[in-house]
């Protein structure tokens, strides 16, 4: 038998793969340079400091996706009989919990600076003789960079669902709200620049609220999908269709009585299990074979299939 | 929903400032505790830390180019310098808590004092300075004062 699973992927797939991969590097590359232009206006707004370290915080989901590509691809061994697809929910889990991490001890550090009310400093640069507020190139550049993200984020949202890839999908969700951080950034400059002083400690408060929540929500989807949680939509928002595709598919056979599926996303890919109650006793190689092959034909995601015959359903499968 | 809350509240904080800004006189950037206003047609209170060439203190009289500077900034506001003598630590502790407006005494742009006070870009071209990137302190977060001085050195010394 040839083994279990796929680590290929039909031409759609493929496409989208090429283009995803293709996506994560113009961003990787677009926010190294952003990282490097932002270090030039730091100051000592805590605000920009915070929108800093979240632009290098960015990285990690693009760079877990890229390494997690090179093991999925590994056909199963008899050491790693599933694949290696669950690398990408490791990759996912490891960018969740560093977003959570370094956004708490942001959050602690900006609300610190509010209650000891420390007055951010923003002086001056010279530029072809003339003196300039540090605080206008603040603006100027978080201004160009709000960009990027509306295309990169919708870019890679629109492949996410294609390849049903939940770091990509995760990604492209955390670019996509990504100017709310730069506009809360030139809120809290310019705050300081009116004199209030208050408003650069509470941007930098709201921006690390915002990590916080970004890592709460990225690690909770990994660990869920780690601990083998009914497989669900790319977005999490409803229990996978293909479930009731295959229950439907398998009632409809002539020789199944009832069916009922346990279904796991491995990332990218689903691990299924379909229990049949028969109509009679006897069961034929033949049947379940093909029943096998019809479920597997049904998705590319859906390739590493075990169809099993039952006296009765188990309760947690799902009818 | 909560990237709905994140975008009203961002929305919020930018309608916030456009009021504020519209609000104000529009001095950008603006002091928190108006120092820069305040010490304009009156009186500068400056503090000094004797160093080398720099600031030399003999009796009630601080002179060296430092001073100098201090002075003339003060006169390109129209205010009066108050000196004050004193440690270095003394003169964090006196601007930290806003008894003092500006500190000079051969800081430089490493001064280790840099979280607790503000300082100045470096000025290596003051005389005296041996080519050290020399700094003067202030008050942390007076960022009109700041940029005035600054304007005024960088016209004086060069950048």
């Amino acid at each position: 038998m040839r083994s279990m699973g796929r680590t290929d992927l039909p031409p759609e797939q493929q496409r989208a793969l090429q283009r995803a991969i293709v996506w994560e590097w113009v961003t990787i590359g677009y926010t190294s340079v952003t990282i490097v232009v932002i270090a030039f206006v730091l100051g000592g707004s805590q605000a920009m400091k915070t929108a800093w370290i979240e632009d290098m915080l960015s990285l990690i989901p693009q760079i877990a996706f890229l390494i997690a590509l090179l093991f999925i691809r590994r056909p199963p061994s008899r050491r790693f009989p599933y694949g290696l697809h669950r690398v990408m929910g490791v990759g996912h889990l490891v960018a969740g919990v560093a977003l959570l991490a370094v956004g708490g001890s942001l959050a602690v550090e900006s609300a610190l600076s509010l209650v000891r009310a420390e007055h951010p400093a923003i002086g001056t640069v010279q530029v072809f003789g003339q003196t300039i507020w540090l605080g206008w190139f603040m603006v100027g550049v978080m201004s160009v960079i709000v960009i990027g993200p509306f295309f990169y984020g919708h870019a890679k949202a629109k492949l996410a669902p294609t390849l049903h890839n939940k770091v990509l999908f995760a990604d492209a969700d955390m670019a996509k709200a990504d100017w709310t951080t730069t506009v809360a950034t030139i809120v809290g400059v310019l705050g300081v620049g009116i004199g209030w002083w208050w408003l650069d400690g509470a941007a930098a408060l709201f921006i690390s609220l915002g990590i916080i929540w970004d890592g709460v929500k990225n690690a909770r989807a990994a660990v869920r999908d780690l601990i083998d949680q009914r497989a669900r939509t790319v977005d999490e928002a409803h229990p996978h269709p293909l479930i009731g595709q295959i229950v439907a598919h398998l009632d409809g056979l002539p020789w199944v009585k009832e069916s009922a599926v346990r279904m796991r996303d491995m990332g990218q890919v689903f691990h299924v299990e379909a229990f049949v109650v028969p109509r009679r006793h006897r069961v034929s190689l033949a049947q379940v074979e093909a029943a096998r092959r019809e479920l597997a034909a049904m998705d590319w995601k859906m390739q590493d299939v075990l169809v099993v015959a039952v006296a009765s359903l188990p309760d947690e499968a799902q009818r | 929903m909560v990237r709905r809350a994140r975008a009203i509240v961002t929305t919020l904080g930018a309608l916030v400032l456009a009021l504020g800004m519209s609000g104000c006189g529009l001095q950008i950037p603006a002091d928190p505790d108006g120092t820069l206003e305040r010490i304009t047609g009156d009186v500068l209170h400056a503090g000094a830390s004797p160093s080398g060439d720099l600031v030399t203190v003999r009796g009630d009289e601080v002179t060296g180019p430092l001073a100098d500077l201090v002075e003339g900034f003060a006169a390109s506001r129209d205010a009066r310098v108050v000196w004050t003598v004193d440690s270095e630590e003394d003169l964090v502790d006196d601007l930290a808590n806003g008894d003092l407006d500006l500190a000079v005494g051969g800081m430089t742009d490493a001064s280790p004092w840099a979280d607790r006070v503000s300082l100045t870009r470096g000025y290596p071209e003051i005389e005296g300075s041996e080519g050290a990137s020399v700094v003067m302190l202030l008050p942390m977060g007076e960022n009109g004062l700041q940029a005035a001085l600054e304007t005024y050195l960088d016209e004086e010394v060069g950048g």
